[in-house]
């Protein structure tokens, strides 16, 4: 099974390499609203700091949302979805595999837009690097399964751009809040510990239940 | 039959909720700080508690249609969602107009009332969904399956007092404490409207499953117009 | 009776109150029309039929 995810995985980042139409979108539109928020927010106000945990995940949930929509939208032509489902790979190795490519793709985003806002708005986010990249994974790997499963789920409405940000947003909310108390503790430069590490065990908590959710239910989804 | 049956639960439940209305207001003793406003309780906790067993019905009938393919769980599971739904708006509306009262703010981002707002949004999501989709047994797949992912961030609102500390106020009931926190006069009460409340939501339940029976009825002949 | 927060707890007591009325509301409203949904489509079913 992990083999087949592994294929899925490589299939879905070789087609993504080669046209880079969502990672493009993704990336030009992740930069656009850092710019705008760089006129909503003075730049030079200590407040931004408070800020900076929200502002970031923001970003990366409304980026990230753009890459998921792409993962079952690109196998619509051609009926290759059907073809996907009818063929050996199990569900969940299709599930684990796209979730893996998802989640590589908003890595690769934050990547960029992590010291675009570090020099934009003169703060360092890397003091404590090992801090920002077990947020960064964990955060990223909450959109990324349940932006998938539930992309999944929309596949085939008419209205999917619409449906997939209103149903994914609530449900990631406490990841997101988690992430943004993290990165804010990581831009100020202090270690969680503490009264801190009940959000690192959220993140983990949701992570580890939404996933094995989505692995049970992707076959009921998916196969007719 | 059924008819009488429900119009006679329908009166019951409204004779119980009078009944209970006058022992909230005229027999039961004042809380200590709150003045009258403690009575919103009595409908607040069992609204909540009513919305939690039908979004556990809900899920259960959701994952029992999702294994069996059996359509009249789908149709239960959307009925008993949507006045589910109902329930939570109430909840949330007397939840927020004590917290004004008593904490003076009307909404607060603590763990609970975030979980409980989560809820609202993800089987209002539920329900706007299943509007999109025209195939049945696709919708009940699709729906179910949402039904069921839904249904965690239930679990997680009602434990949200036990493992986070909240602004909410904690475990009172003694069926969570073992006793002692509340006048048993008061937890009495609370069950009363709790018994009142499921008497009619059953109604409720019942009548909208006629309805969604009805829709497909209307989706089935539909059909069949445009294939003759 | 105490009579503190008296005004909010009338609200309360009314707002829970008027938003299940508007859920029953609804419900019947949207019953009748399937109701006439279901005997508009059942009497074109009978007229093409015959």
């Amino acid at each position: 099974m992990l083999h087949l995810s592994w294929v899925v995985f490589l299939k879905d980042v070789r087609m993504e390499f080669r046209g880079k139409e969502a990672l493009n979108a993704s990336l030009a539109f992740a930069l656009v609203v850092l710019i705008l928020f760089s006129f909503a927010f003075d730049p030079t106000s200590e407040q931004i700091r408070e800020i900076t945990g929200g502002l970031l995940w923001i970003l990366f949930a409304f980026s990230g949302v753009l890459l998921v929509n792409r993962s079952f939208v690109r196998e619509q032509s051609n009926d290759c979805l059907d073809i996907l489902i009818v063929s050996k790979v199990p569900a969940s190795s299709l599930l684990l595999g796209k979730t893996l490519a998802n989640l590589v793709f908003i890595l690769m985003i934050e990547s960029v837009c992590l010291p675009v806002f570090s020099v934009l708005y003169n703060i360092n986010l890397f003091q404590l690097p090992l801090w920002l990249l077990g947020t960064c994974m964990l955060a990223s790997w909450a959109i990324a399964i349940l932006g998938t499963v539930f992309a999944a789920m929309t596949v085939k409405l008419r209205l999917r751009e619409l449906m997939l940000p209103v149903m994914l947003y609530p449900m990631i909310i406490p990841a997101l809040a988690a992430a943004m108390y993290l990165t804010n503790l990581v831009a100020a430069g202090k270690v969680p510990e503490g009264d801190d590490l009940i959000w690192v065990r959220l993140l983990v908590g949701f992570d580890i239940i939404f996933t094995t959710l989505a692995l049970g239910l992707i076959d009921t989804i998916l196969v007719d | 039959m059924i008819d009488k049956l429900l119009f006679g639960v329908g009166l019951a439940s409204g004779l119980y909720l009078v009944r209970n209305l006058y022992t909230m207001l005229v027999v039961l003793p004042d809380e200590a700080a709150q003045g009258m406003i403690y009575r919103i309780m009595f409908f607040h906790i069992p609204s909540w508690w009513t919305c939690f067993l039908c979004f556990l019905i809900a899920g259960s009938a959701s994952a029992y249609s999702i294994t069996k393919k059996n359509f009249r769980a789908d149709s239960l599971a959307v009925a008993v969602t949507e006045v589910g739904l109902a329930f939570t708006f109430v909840g949330l509306a007397t939840g927020m107009i004590w917290a004004k009262i008593i904490w003076g703010i009307w909404w607060t981002w603590d763990a609970r009332l975030t979980w409980a707002f989560i809820t609202a949004l993800t089987y209002a999501a539920y329900l706007m969904m299943r509007n999109m989709i025209p195939d049945p047994s696709e919708r009940m797949r699709v729906s179910g399956a949402l039904n069921v992912f839904s249904f965690a961030s239930v679990v997680i609102c009602y434990k949200a007092i036990d493992w986070w500390r909240t602004q909410h106020p904690a475990a009172v009931m003694s069926f969570r404490t073992g006793g002692g926190n509340i006048d048993p006069a008061m937890e009495g009460m609370t069950y009363h409207n709790f018994f009142a409340f499921i008497l009619l939501c059953t109604v409720m339940v019942v009548v909208r499953l006629r309805q969604e029976e009805t829709r497909r009825e209307i989706e089935g002949l539909r059909r069949l117009a445009y294939a003759g | 009776m105490d009579q503190r927060n008296f005004t909010y707890m009338f609200y309360g007591f009314a707002a829970a109150w008027l938003i299940l009325a508007i859920y029953v509301v609804s419900l019947v409203s949207r019953g009748r029309k399937l109701q006439d949904q279901l005997e508009t489509l059942k009497r074109t079913l009978s007229q093409e039929k015959l």
